[in-house]
């Protein structure tokens, strides 16, 4: 806890203990219902498969352009910077992570702090790409998170009191933890962040109760899996069954796909869904083969871990393109049958639809303008790659002189970084936050590191347009169809939610709260919350009112690798306050 | 996630003019030019940590033949020696951004006064991004105190020698992950020795595993190679001199940074550096850490060839 006044800590657990009067624990069945309950969010994506849509219906295209302000709540001290967190919802209140790994419990109602927990960080600690939090999970009487130097934290939900702490990894060998927790069936489930120090991407899975590790999965071939039962680590198979088939040497020993993104669970299929990162290192002619199972969707058994099949989006990456962003279950009609699907919008610029119980490619199709590192894809989903001037060049070729320059479409941030998706049960469409820009790679023979000469390459992001670089989407997953667009001057880096009242919500880098009209596109409302919007918008209902929230903060990647798309955002403050609107009772009727 | 080449991009970025002068506004840097640091009576020297033979801790100790120099530099400053641990970014340009000239977005106020074991290189001080803006404005490099190179070691168990790279086509060799070793082993001659070649965090670690037998060389830079060769004396391991042909970058210069706004303290300190290179001091203080020294190649020009120790 930060450390407070005597009077303020007996006002917070005097509100504390008032609260816990009508506070219940969350369980199992809570969470596998969050997408159907509408006084609740208990899930990071608004139930467990991701969509983030909500069959409210209260607020809607008729009547969103009276949606008001109820109350802002400032994360407050002198730390800001990104704010990517989604707000999660229990028994009237709110529970929300901040940068710096920080989390706070909101009374729903009227906006007052409950408790605060500030994780103490470590001197000298270097997250590679800002100092976010996505948000935490929700379990019995636990609220639990991960923090920056690569721990998970459990926090009584109701007193937010240290429950258990526990380190995930070694942040000095470049771990961290910036995703919210999953909870499936019993257990809690995670990835991990990394940069490119030769870490190894894994899944675990963990008793949310005690932090104790229940199973491992690393995400790089040749790795052992392991289940711990009595405190014993027993081994559980070989990630890919054995080293060396689809890496050159010992590569696969520091291989990256790092999961840092997290992941989404499917009932019906009974599978965890988790997104891999690139592989290392960073050169891809040093690593010839598809280097599994880096930038890749894995589909893993929640009971034990084993890997039930995976889908690689772009092999031998050698852009930066990352498999991490979210894969979200949805079923769909096609002559007569159900389909079992599953979506993801991948960095590349790629849209893949898969048969989600058995990883199978079924479609796919750019999402974005312009893609130049590959023609298309194949029937089996791989990449028809550009062997023209697709792939940067080996700086180990370079011979002393600046390489040619290769300008790839998209840009290494990403056709969609890891703002999530929506998906409408009412539209059949996903909404798609995607962003419209290019990267110069050259190779850069004279560099540098810890001492050393070192072979790099210099990268340049570039607006693909002087209007825009965000584009909201509304994607036909049958069809490939862009059904709408919405573009927006800076990049969208921010979350979308879908609802039953036809609306899509999102934030902009400008600062506003957007409503869109989820059949035509059409702008329906905008609210200037005073920062940069890269948080994740929800809804849900309290008192018979639908209420809807975001958390406001401008940072995230972009100002840290934003290229020339640095005049665009420069200009934008930063910020750290979570906006809670409510659609007044008497505007109801209008519809 | 970031990879190394993103970093470089990041500084190009931050050096972009108009972004460079909005942050220089904000800068909560303290302000530590050579009267500030007299005054002060201590002198923060920049680091890296747990880099044997250079810097390192032994029981809270800096050691390493970087720490002395920076306690001899201080010394002469007539101030008092402190040491300032850097935990190594992805490159250079990084860790110029992090501890001299901005400070890490997480510790805005923390940096040092210099920084050492910086590379000196026309080449990368003068270097411009795409928009001609030059990347490395915000540092004064200075001070230039010793040439680095590669080295091979070798199992003499093994290997009867290494009169060339080739032998690795059929022997095992360990390097360090994310270095131009590695890059150089794992591409040149077309991948031949990829194979061979095994990824450890650092030199120590490639040189327990040649003591444990699972690899027959090691490639690092010389110092760390000959710091660990003393280490492993009883080991039967031994520096090789092959050559490396098609490397890019095969000897550099070393010497110090201080930010921009502080180059009398550069001065000050070149001034105490360049005495002591040219006096042979220099050349005393890397022999007594049992280290080779060869001179900076900017003195060349100056005094002349060096002459061929080995």
């Amino acid at each position: 806890m930060r450390s407070n006044s005597f009077g303020k800590q007996f006002a917070a657990s005097a509100l504390a203990l008032a609260v816990s009067l009508g506070a219940h624990a969350v369980t199992d069945e809570d969470i596998l219902n969050d997408q159907d309950t509408v006084d609740d969010i208990v899930s990071y994506g608004m139930g467990v498969q991701g969509q983030r849509f909500s069959p409210m219906k209260a607020l809607n295209t008729d009547n969103v352009k009276f949606l008001q302000p109820a109350w802002a709540f400032s994360f407050g001290g002198e730390k800001q910077r990104g704010q990517e967190s989604q707000p999660l919802i229990k028994d009237g209140v709110m529970y929300v992570t901040a940068s710096y790994s920080r989390a706070y419990a909101v009374d729903a109602r009227t906006g007052e702090e409950i408790w605060q927990y500030d994780a103490r960080l470590p001197d000298g600690i270097m997250p590679c790409c800002d100092v976010v939090n996505r948000g935490g999970a929700l379990y019995d009487d636990l609220f639990i998170f991960g923090t920056l130097d690569a721990k998970l934290v459990a926090l009584n939900k109701d007193t937010g009191k240290v429950v258990w702490i526990k380190k995930v990894a070694d942040y000095q060998a470049g771990y961290s933890m910036t995703a919210a927790p999953l909870i499936v069936k019993g257990k809690l489930i995670t990835g991990v962040s990394g940069g490119e120090f030769g870490i190894v991407g894994k899944v675990e899975a963990r008793d949310p109760k005690t932090g104790d590790l229940l199973w491992m999965r690393p995400t790089v071939e040749g790795h052992m899996g392991y289940v711990y039962k009595d405190g014993k680590e027993i081994e559980n198979g070989i990630s890919g069954g054995e080293a060396g088939k689809t890496w050159p040497g010992d590569m696969w020993k520091t291989g990256g796909a790092a999961t840092w993104l997290g992941g989404t669970y499917d009932p019906d299929t009974d599978s965890l869904f988790f997104g891999t990162g690139n592989p290392a290192p960073w050169n891809s002619h040093l690593r010839p083969g598809d280097n599994l199972f880096s930038s890749s969707r894995v589909a893993i058994d929640p009971d034990d871990g084993s890997i039930k099949w995976h889908f690689q989006t772009t092999p031998n990456d050698g852009w930066d393109y990352d498999g991490v962003n979210e894969l979200i279950s949805f079923d769909y009609e096609e002559n007569g049958k159900t389909v079992k699907a599953a979506a993801t919008a991948d960095r590349n610029g790629f849209f893949y639809v898969l048969n989600r119980e058995n990883g199978e490619f079924i479609r796919g199709f750019p999402f974005v303008d312009k893609i130049t590192w590959a023609e298309g894809l194949n029937d089996d989903g791989s990449p028809i790659y550009n062997t023209e001037n697709g792939r940067p060049g080996n700086p180990a070729d370079a011979d002393g002189e600046k390489g040619e320059t290769v300008v790839a479409f998209p840009a290494f941030l990403g056709g969609k970084n890891w703002m999530p998706m929506a998906y409408s049960q009412d539209t059949g469409l996903f909404y798609v936050p995607s962003n419209e820009w290019s990267m110069d790679i050259w190779n850069e023979p004279v560099n540098y590191k810890k001492g050393a000469a070192y072979l790099g390459a210099g990268f340049t992001i570039k607006p693909a347009n002087d209007e825009f670089i965000g584009v909201l989407r509304a994607m036909d997953p049958k069809t490939g169809e862009e059904v709408w667009r919405y573009n927006n001057p800076a990049p969208l880096w921010g979350g979308v939610l879908a609802t039953a009242g036809n609306l899509v919500f999102t934030g902009t880098p400008e600062g506003y709260l957007k409503a869109f009209d989820a059949k035509t596109g059409e702008e329906l409302y905008k609210f200037n919350t005073g920062t940069g919007v890269v948080g994740t918008p929800v809804t849900w209902e309290m008192d018979g009112d639908q209420y809807v929230s975001i958390a406001t903060g401008w940072g995230g990647a972009v100002p840290l690798w934003g290229g020339e798309v640095a005049k665009v955002v420069k200009d934008f403050n930063q910020g750290g306050t979570v906006w809670t609107f409510r659609l007044p009772s008497d505007r109801v009727a209008s519809n | 996630m970031k990879t190394a080449f993103h970093t470089l991009m990041l500084l190009l970025l931050l050096a972009g003019s108009g972004l460079v002068q909005a942050q220089q506004a904000r800068s909560l840097i303290p302000e530590r030019t050579l009267d500030i640091v007299q005054d002060s009576g201590y002198l923060n020297v920049g680091m890296y940590r747990d880099f044997p033979p250079y810097s390192y801790e032994v029981d809270g100790e800096p050691k390493g033949v970087d720490a002395d120099l920076g306690r001899l530099i201080a010394e002469g400053l007539g101030v008092e020696f402190r040491p300032y641990w850097i935990t190594p970014d992805e490159s250079l340009g990084d860790d110029l951004r992090n501890h001299i000239w901005k400070g890490h977005y997480l510790a805005k106020t923390r940096i040092a006064d210099i920084m050492m074991r910086v590379p000196y290189d026309s080449t990368f001080k003068y270097m411009r991004d795409s928009t001609g803006e030059m990347i490395n404005e915000q540092v004064v490099f200075f001070g230039p105190y010793q040439q680095e190179r590669w080295q091979i070691a070798f199992d003499r168990d093994r290997l009867d020698g290494v009169e060339t790279v080739a032998v690795f086509q059929y022997h095992p060799i360990g390097v360090e992950v994310d270095t131009l070793p590695a890059t150089y082993l794992t591409s040149a001659f077309g991948g031949r020795l990829r194979n061979q070649v095994q990824h450890y965090r650092n030199v120590g670690e490639a040189f327990g595993a040649m003591e444990q037998g699972e690899i027959a060389g090691v490639m690092g830079m010389r110092a760390e190679i000959e710091y660990q060769l003393e280490a492993h004396a009883d080991d039967g391991f031994t520096k090789a001199g092959n050559g490396f042909p098609g490397m890019s970058k095969q000897v550099w210069d070393v010497g110090l940074a201080v930010r921009h706004t502080h180059r009398a303290l550069g001065y000050a300190i070149a001034a105490i550096v360049d005495r002591m290179v040219r006096s042979g001091e220099m050349a005393e203080l890397y022999a007594s850490h049992g280290l080779s020294y060869s001179r900076p190649g900017y003195y060349d020009d100056i005094l002349g060839p060096e002459e061929s120790e080995e």
